[in-house]
């Protein structure tokens, strides 16, 4: 079971723990796509191969926000699609929610506590590339590439 | 995976009717869902209100698992898992709400009254210019008279013990506060009074019946307010009174005049945190705390039963028409 010290104590009037912090980043490319992750968890920072002659100007800026949600226990279940012009939401159970606003260029997303780094990196990932493939809606390279070390801030 | 997709073609059935002080646009592919929709139909609401879209789709392969009940919400988005078996989404910002329910739950009218639509209102009401209270409101003469109280207060048992006496009953939890032609009004979703199982010592009347399992998870009696008294079910009202309920361990009832900056400082400091994506809906939320905290208030402390405290309020409240309070 996943247990980090990095969430907050729950807060009676942030019931729904949408101020969770997310001090953890990284940046990666989808093709011609700048992601940029920010999450509270190292294992839920996506491991790609480090390639910096991949940077370059232009591209569409879009954020994953993943948080790790230590108090839902569980493992994934199968998914649950809403998709609408502006939104699609995914439910695979309590342990994964996500939700992709096409217009902001989000994708804001709960993980449960049980959700291990392999199972989020071999299932997960993979999933919100091809998401974040329908927001960009440009032909983006099979491998994502990441454009730099992982950081914390302060 | 079951994968819906909210267009018009697969949501064939629609109208709309006021809720909570706002206007619901309801889209669906379900009659029995639509059917729900019927009872807030004859409500209506003049001047400018806020609007929302609530897409419902029924789809029967939902019907087998549990769900439980959960939420999450990140920014302008806020997920919701509903028992029976119903997924819901919030967008906070495009005032939109999209639903996949299994047919239990689209037959289940309770559920609809209870759950769904409340949460809904609590969850987007901010964003219209609604400003949800967690408090009773009932009514006496036609004056509004809000009662807060921290959890455990005994909100619900005074408001059952009012409704008994004639009061009329909005809400005995959650009051949806707006503006309407520069006044305030008081908004309920007729939800039934949430009764927790040791108050069937003051109510005998419970004693026969069962308490079910409530959305948070405990045990409760949840009683139309007409069972207490025939004409005691409102909609809406005219918020003038706010009493702040203390339980204190000795007998007796005191009702201390309070002040606006403690109205303000209750109810603000007891509204949800909401994200930054939502600034607009800070600021009318503040502006009718305000509002509402320049209407007189007192704290009522009270070490007496339900029943007694209720019959305090109700010899009360001519003395403060008359201005004696």
């Amino acid at each position: 079971m996943v247990r980090t010290d990095l969430t907050n104590q729950p807060d009676p009037l942030d019931v729904l723990r949408r101020f969770t912090p997310t001090p953890l980043r990284t940046r990666f490319r989808l093709g011609a796509t700048r992601v940029t992750v920010q999450t509270n968890d190292f294992k839920l920072l996506p491991t790609f191969p480090l390639d910096t002659a991949m940077e370059g100007p232009g591209g569409r800026e879009l954020e994953w926000t993943i948080i790790r949600d230590q108090d839902v226990p569980g493992v994934l279940q199968e998914p649950l699609v809403m998709s609408s012009e502006e939104l699609t939401i995914a439910i695979m159970g309590p342990a994964c929610l996500v939700g992709v606003d096409h217009e902001r260029g989000e994708l804001l997303c709960f993980v449960g506590a049980e959700v291990d780094a392999r199972t989020f990196q071999e299932v997960l990932v993979p999933y919100f590339c091809g998401l974040t493939k329908e927001i960009s809606g440009s032909a983006l390279h099979d491998h994502p590439v990441c454009e730099g070390r992982s950081r914390i801030d302060a | 995976m079951v994968n819906v997709s909210f267009d018009r073609v697969n949501l064939p059935f629609r109208t709309d009717f006021f809720v909570g002080g706002v206007r619901c646009q309801l889209s669906t592919n379900s009659y029995h869902v639509l059917q729900h929709s019927i009872p807030w139909r004859t409500a209506s609401r003049d001047g400018d209100v806020g609007t929302f879209d609530l897409d419902v789709f029924e789809d029967p392969s939902m019907d087998s698992g549990a769900s439980g009940t959960h939420f999450r919400g990140l920014r302008h988005l806020v997920f919701a898992m509903l028992e029976p078996r119903t997924f819901v989404s919030y967008d906070l910002l495009r005032r939109q709400v999209r639903g996949v329910v299994s047919s239990e739950a689209a037959r289940d009218r309770a559920f609809w009254k209870s759950q769904l639509l409340p949460m809904t209102i609590g969850i987007l009401g901010t964003t219209m210019g609604v400003a949800p209270l967690h408090c009773a409101c009932l009514t006496r003469n036609g004056n509004g008279l809000l009662v807060a109280g921290l959890s455990g207060a005994g909100k619900s048992t005074l408001t059952a013990a009012l409704a008994k006496r004639g009061f009329g009953v909005v809400s005995d939890d959650w009051t949806y506060i707006s503006r309407k032609h520069g006044g305030l009004v008081a908004d309920g979703l007729s939800a039934p009074i949430k009764l927790l199982p040791d108050s069937a010592r003051f109510f005998p009347e419970l004693r026969k019946r069962t308490p079910h399992k409530t959305m948070n998870g405990e045990l409760a009696f949840e009683i139309d307010p007409e069972r207490f008294h025939p004409e005691a079910a409102l909609t809406s009202c005219t918020p003038k009174w706010i009493f702040f309920l203390e339980r204190m361990e000795t007998p007796g009832c005191r009702f201390v005049r309070s002040t606006n900056a403690y109205t303000r400082e209750f109810f603000k400091s007891n509204a949800e945190r909401l994200p930054e994506e939502l600034p607009e809906a800070r600021e009318a939320r503040s502006e009718i705390i305000d509002r509402l905290s320049e209407s007189p208030s007192w704290v009522l402390r009270s070490g007496d039963d339900p029943h007694q405290t209720a019959e305090a309020i109700e010899r009360f409240l001519p003395e403060v028409a008359r201005g004696s309070h």
